[in-house]
């Protein structure tokens, strides 16, 4: 029971990033660079639920963004079913306590997710290589990115540590001690 | 994540305020005036005092001053010869524009012709890397794939994709896109492609070595490539870039269209 209500508040949630992502953003931007906050969410769900939740819903996520604005079906299915693969390895590895470590997470993903990106829509021949502009933006995204996860983090720490209770249960205890 | 809650706090308020404040000085205008005036008026007693002293203190300081009088002249002048030779070139464009327009009337009435669907933008792309935009008005106002989409001021782009009430438009500034248009005096055809570098500027490639490419030229899609119709308006050549070869030089243009504030657009059914 509790599982469900989690989840409807995790589509919600989602519904929010991309309105806040589509319209927000639009405005608020650096330069006119958006940040990516689908990579912040992803990367928390997978961080804190599972690495199943994080590949189920960064697939699902990025199928409807395929489907909504994307010119190929199913390059941000597959770039962000990685990042909640790979958000799911960092929960492995890593302390969730520290800001630094938030971060640097932030940080890989984000980058991982771009390259990829621009790497697959390349292939598919939807873009040119311009490095020099590529690198520009990019800086610019991370940054952006950093600084919104330092804003939000402690609002999401408490209702991860939630959903993290209810999906791993007493799996995990090493936090307590 | 933070020890204790006090600090935390401080810590995210100081975020928010650089967030704030990189947004604001990146996009300019908004703030940065305000700020501006705030520090001229800090500074600029100071300033003016001490440049009352230097003028003091500098008693032989009028035989400088002609010569800086007459330099700045010499400057004005010479901007002054520069803007009229412009307006010179300007008056030739136009003439040679005002012929092409004769030529184009029968286009023209063709063009009056063009029945078109008004739609508006409802969805921005989410990605800093492409420039789709969503409209909407789809296959239940009889808009199909590849019709092309124009502004007020010029062309937008083509329809890539529908659904029963929306339809995806890729725009020209879009880094997949490129337009085969030409220059409206030379008639030399050469092909736009969409940058990563800013919005509304397009790369203007494969321009003829031979070709003559004058700055404030119009451009105008040819009509090649069987997506955009023969003589919309694209914008105009902002500079021209020599490289070492001159098979690889470009020029810049810039867009008649400003795709920051584009809210309406119109998709042509027949063509």
């Amino acid at each position: 029971m509790k599982k469900v209500v989690i989840n409807i508040i995790l589509v919600v949630i989602a519904f929010i990033v991309y309105f806040l992502q589509s319209n927000f953003f639009n405005w608020f931007n650096i330069a006119g660079v958006m940040p990516n906050i689908f990579v912040i969410y992803v990367l928390f769900v997978g961080l804190f639920a599972s690495r199943t939740m994080g590949i189920i819903y960064g697939v699902s996520l990025g199928l409807i963004l395929d489907f909504v604005i994307g010119t190929r079906t199913g390059i941000y299915a597959l770039c962000l079913g990685i990042i909640g693969f790979i958000s799911g390895t960092f929960d492995k590895n890593f302390s969730k306590d520290s800001r630094m470590t938030i971060m640097l997470m932030v940080l890989g993903t984000t980058l991982i997710f771009e390259v990829l990106k621009y790497i697959l829509s390349f292939l598919f021949a939807l873009s040119g290589v311009e490095l020099v502009n590529f690198i520009k933006i990019i800086a610019l995204e991370v940054l952006f990115n950093i600084l919104l996860t330092i804003i939000i983090y402690p609002l999401i720490q408490k209702f991860g540590y939630y959903i993290e209770n209810e999906y791993k249960g007493n799996k995990i205890l090493t936090r307590y001690f | 994540m933070y020890k204790d809650k006090k600090s935390g706090i401080i810590g995210i308020i100081i975020t928010i305020i650089i967030l704030i404040l990189i947004v604001i000085f990146s996009n300019g205008e908004i703030g940065s005036s305000f700020l501006e005036n705030a520090a001229s008026n800090l500074v600029m007693p100071i300033q003016n005092g001490l440049t009352y002293l230097k003028n003091k203190i500098g008693g032989n300081s009028t035989f400088f001053a002609d010569i800086n009088n007459l330099q700045e002249e010499n400057k004005g002048l010479k901007e002054k010869n520069s803007q009229l030779e412009q307006s010179l070139r300007e008056l030739e464009n136009i003439k040679t524009q005002n012929e092409t327009l004769k030529e184009y009337l029968n286009l023209t009435e063709k063009y009056g012709e063009y029945k078109t669907i008004p739609g508006y933008i409802i969805n921005k792309d989410i990605s800093n890397y492409s420039k789709t935009i969503v409209i909407n008005i789809g296959k239940k106002d009889g808009v199909e794939k590849n019709m092309t989409v124009i502004g007020d001021e010029g062309l937008v782009g083509h329809v890539i994709s529908v659904t029963d009430s929306t339809a995806k438009v890729q725009t020209i500034i879009d880094t997949a896109s490129s337009v085969s248009c030409m220059m409206s005096t030379t008639k030399e055809s050469i092909v736009c492609k969409g940058t990563l570098d800013e919005a509304s500027t397009l790369k203007a490639m494969y321009i003829p070595t031979e070709a003559n490419i004058i700055q404030g030229d119009s451009i105008e899609t040819s009509g090649l490539g069987g997506i955009y119709p023969k003589g919309i308006h694209i914008g105009t050549v902002k500079r021209v870039t020599n490289t070492q070869n001159i098979t690889d030089r470009y020029a810049v243009v810039e867009t008649a269209v400003d795709f920051d504030k584009l809210n309406s657009v119109l998709v042509v059914t027949n063509q």
